[in-house]
């Protein structure tokens, strides 16, 4: 992929759109699963990717040039790892109810694909600020993703959305446990492909 | 040749400025941690015994907290009790150890202020002091009594025990008759939706209230818990008022009840309430040995 020419308006609905990290890259699945289980989480988990994923592009982007190509992973994931290490450090000290929530799903960072993948791709081509609006499309993307998932479990496996009481009943506490978590990205992805499809026969229709 | 030096070179630089940046980081935020982790805690033991902001504690509340210290020398292995005393008008620290049948051993005075016993590290250098450097010893536990006046109101006991994934942290507040006054979940890994359920109000508020018989002999039971026992379980931080006799009702008649499980989570309720039940007997156990050679021995304790 050669440097882009998108800006940064393009880059940012790229990520949330085009190439979003869970419907259309596929990539982080674990965390898709597993944690998206409540809206909340998603939210949680999307700021914490949004900000490691906007702090690792930056760095990368500035240093790429000095970057060997052999030992490009081995320091990306050096980053990611020292950037999740000091927000993980930031958060505890500095916002102790919000790292309350949050503190387990930081920690989980490290080991996402879509991080990795998005430093390999794009930042490690592009220059600082495209890296920057690419990563916060991604972030915001993803929590969007997470959101949406979050979304329908949460409603069909619990009966609330955001903690609040929707429903008043339990329809199927399946949709919470890990196995449906697969069902609802299947589904959600089918669902996106269809709603593309569409849009884009319309469009050549016209 | 000169490619791998450069790999390595870039590779042993790049590890260092991490360091470098995460070693800098913590420094600096390592106080704030700390003091928010205690801040935290202190709240976390109010709430247990009921005082909040619109409700706070009277002027004769104070909180002393002793520390258990396991002492090795050889294969012979002591009890070390570091207890607030009262010299005068102060408060110091004695160090007082047992044998493992609860005899009395012997007691030493110890250089500390309650400022910092609360310092892992200042107790360690205390405890080096009057110790032989023969004997080696670890930290054990420790638990904070809670008084009014200089009657003792309430044990406070952090704890830890396996949950589903990994150590579920509580802090447990039981009165001198060890009847459990509050149970509150500190840290968990609990699957969210499932096992983190452990920390909602309607379970475990369950534990309030039982006696020290009952929790030794508490089950879990797996049946869905009955509407009003779940309101009053609730109803000390829903908006909702329930009429007080309604509550007192149904206290009456769920107190003798075992622990409901909770749907979806049978083995973190269970290991919730087995752990409830050790920390419980263990503590009972001590205390009772501490208990009788501080009557013993005439220790001046301050609680």
């Amino acid at each position: 992929m050669p440097a882009t020419t998108k800006n940064s308006f393009q880059l940012v609905s790229n990520g949330i759109l085009n190439e979003n990290p869970i419907f259309r890259l596929a990539l982080s699945m674990c965390p898709a699963v597993g944690i998206s289980t409540t809206v909340m989480n998603g939210v949680l988990l999307g700021i914490a990717v949004l900000f490691v994923q906007v702090f690792s592009s930056c760095t990368i982007a500035a240093i790429k040039n000095y970057i060997h190509p052999r030992i490009r992973i081995p320091t990306y994931t050096l980053t990611i790892a020292t950037w999740v290490t000091v927000i993980d450090l930031v958060l505890a000290a500095y916002m102790p109810t919000a790292y309350k929530e949050m503190g387990i799903f930081v920690k989980l960072i490290v080991a996402f694909a879509i991080i990795t993948m998005r430093l390999e791709t794009f930042a490690c081509k592009n220059s600082v600020q495209a890296s920057f609006w690419d990563g916060i499309g991604m972030g915001f993307g993803f929590m969007f993703g997470m959101m949406a998932l979050g979304l329908v479990r949460e409603l069909l496996g619990m009966g609330t959305i955001l903690g609040y009481d929707v429903l008043g009943f339990r329809p199927l506490l399946f949709f919470v446990l890990p196995a449906a978590g697969f069902f609802c990205v299947g589904l959600m992805m089918g669902l996106f492909n269809y709603i593309e499809l569409t849009y884009n026969r319309k469009k050549k229709g016209t | 040749m000169k490619e791998i030096i450069r790999i390595t070179f870039g590779l042993t630089l790049s590890c260092l400025v991490a360091g470098l940046l995460m070693g800098s980081v913590f420094i600096i935020t390592d106080e704030a941690k700390k003091q928010n982790e205690q801040i935290n805690e202190h709240r976390t033991m109010m709430a247990l015994l009921g005082y909040d902001k619109q409700n706070p504690a009277p002027s004769d509340f104070n909180m002393h907290t002793f520390y258990r210290y396991i002492i090795q020398e050889g294969d012979v292995k002591t009890l070390g009790y570091l207890l607030p005393v009262g010299r005068g008008e102060e408060v110091g620290y004695d160090l007082v150890i047992l044998d493992l049948e609860g005899q009395f051993v012997r007691k030493e005075k110890v250089g500390l202020t309650p400022e910092a016993a609360a310092e892992a590290s200042e107790r360690k250098a205390a405890l080096r002091e009057v110790l032989p450097p023969s004997k080696s010893f670890t930290y054990a536990d420790s638990t904070t009594v809670a008084c009014l006046g200089d009657k003792r109101m309430a044990y406070l006991i952090p704890g830890e025990f396996p949950g589903f994934k990994t150590f579920i942290e509580v802090m447990m507040a039981v009165d001198p008759s060890f009847e459990v006054i509050g149970l509150e979940i500190m840290e968990h890994e609990e699957d969210p939706g499932l096992g983190a359920e452990i920390e909602q109000d309607y379970f475990k508020n369950q534990f309030d209230g039982k006696s020290f018989d009952q929790v030794k002999g508490l089950k879990v039971i797996k049946e869905p818990m009955p509407e009003a026992y779940r309101e009053y379980l609730e109803s000390e931080t829903s908006e909702e008022t329930i009429p007080k006799e309604a509550v007192d009702m149904v206290r009456r008649q769920y107190q003798d009840e075992d622990i409901y499980a909770l749907t979806g989570a049978t083995i973190s309720s269970q290991a919730v309430t087995a752990g409830v039940k050790n920390m419980m007997k263990k503590f009972a156990y001590r205390v009772e040995i501490l208990n009788d050679v501080i009557s013993h021995q005439d220790i001046p304790v301050v609680f």
